[in-house]
């Protein structure tokens, strides 16, 4: 009999044991636990002032090419706000692509080595003053072709001015050889320039803009980028054009 | 630079699993483990750890008493820096433990980031 209670109280010490090591591993594990919580959310936080900061480098820049010119006014900001609405339309992963809005602000970067006299000219360029103006593209992709946060948004700045019939600069691509993110930009480029007033001309409405674009999907737009076009709500690109000015 | 060697004593098999894997790839750290302090001072005398964790609460031979025959058996030629695991609220232990020999505490349940950012110090003595 005292021997069983003994056995009983042993069992029961044992018990106890065990149970107290399982509650121990329970607390060690919550604590991994809490600790992975605070490393995700500090990524979380890092990763979202690593991207303002980005946003704020890009901006800073694509200002700095604007300050130079008061006609376009917030052209760069207008045509991403253009771009990606038109991404978006087009159903593909560009869309998703976090960094195409900076290919989009930087587009004329290049623009920065570009003398006022031709950049601010406002009758036709001559043949050479067009060569200077054309060689944006090359010096913008110069500037940005090392940021390699930019990814293939880099490639708006070089392609922009290509056409879908291979007539465009600075690598006369044709087709599916220019970036798709390069294809979308030029139709919102394109559809900037023609509904803002510039030195030589007044602006056209919408519609008519509308109008424009169409007419050259196949020549210098791809048609597939068009088509999407067409499915933009007028409403968002009016208000886009009148909240960005 | 040569990998250093850590010792992790605990008869816990879950904890020293547990602080192996925190430290794996971390540091350039040769781990080895040990479940009492028996095998512990074993260990000690073949591998000569720069680091070693100890558990206070063990079968065979305690932390405290393992601390303080490291600390006479390594002699000054390899003072591995002894970081003590132990409970909440042990102020006592903490004491004694600081008399056997022991440098730095780290109260179960420890945090991993609190270990990793200690190895992280130690790594640059």
């Amino acid at each position: 009999m005292a021997e069983g209670s003994a056995d009983v109280s042993s069992l029961e010490e044992r018990l106890q044991r065990v149970e107290r090591e399982a509650a121990s591993k329970e607390r060690q594990l919550e604590r991994y636990a809490a600790d992975l919580r605070e490393t995700f959310k500090q990524e979380r936080a890092a990763a979202q002032r690593l991207r303002e900061s980005y946003m704020a480098t890009v901006r800073a820049l694509s200002n700095a090419v604007e300050a130079r010119d008061a006609y376009t006014g917030k052209h760069a900001e207008r045509v991403a706000a253009y771009g990606l609405a038109l991404a978006r339309a087009t159903g593909t992963r560009l869309a998703d692509d976090p960094a195409i809005e900076f290919g989009f602000l930087l587009h004329d970067v290049g623009k920065v080595a570009v003398p006022d006299a031709i950049l601010f000219k406002p009758d036709l360029l001559s043949v050479e003053e067009r060569k200077v103006m054309e060689r944006h593209t090359v010096i913008g992709w110069e500037i940005v072709k090392d940021i390699d946060f930019l990814g293939e948004a880099r490639l708006v700045v070089r392609h922009h001015h290509e056409r879908w019939d291979g007539m465009g600069y600075p690598d006369r691509l044709a087709g599916e050889e220019i970036p798709l993110a390069a294809r979308v930009f030029c139709v919102a480029d394109v559809l900037d320039a023609l509904t803002t007033d510039r030195p030589y001309r007044r602006r056209s409405s919408l519609a008519e803009a509308q109008g424009i674009i169409r007419e050259n999907a196949g020549t210098q737009f791809d048609p597939a980028v068009v088509e999407a076009f067409a499915t933009l709500d007028d409403d968002e690109l009016h208000h886009i054009r009148t909240t960005i000015a | 630079m040569s990998a250093r060697a850590v010792l992790v004593v605990d008869d816990d098999p879950f904890i020293r699993k547990l602080v192996s894997t925190t430290l794996e790839d971390v540091a350039n750290f040769d781990l080895h483990q040990a479940a009492d302090g028996i095998e512990a001072i074993e260990a000690a005398e073949r591998v000569q750890p720069a680091v070693v964790f100890l558990d206070i609460d063990m079968p065979r031979m305690d932390g405290i008493t393992c601390c303080r025959e490291l600390r006479a058996r390594l002699g000054p030629a390899s003072e591995p820096t002894i970081v003590m695991l132990t409970a909440a609220g042990g102020d006592d232990v903490e004491a004694e433990a600081r008399a056997a020999g022991a440098d730095l505490f780290l109260t179960k349940p420890f945090s991993p980031l609190d270990l990793l950012r200690l190895v992280d110090e130690l790594g640059g003595r």
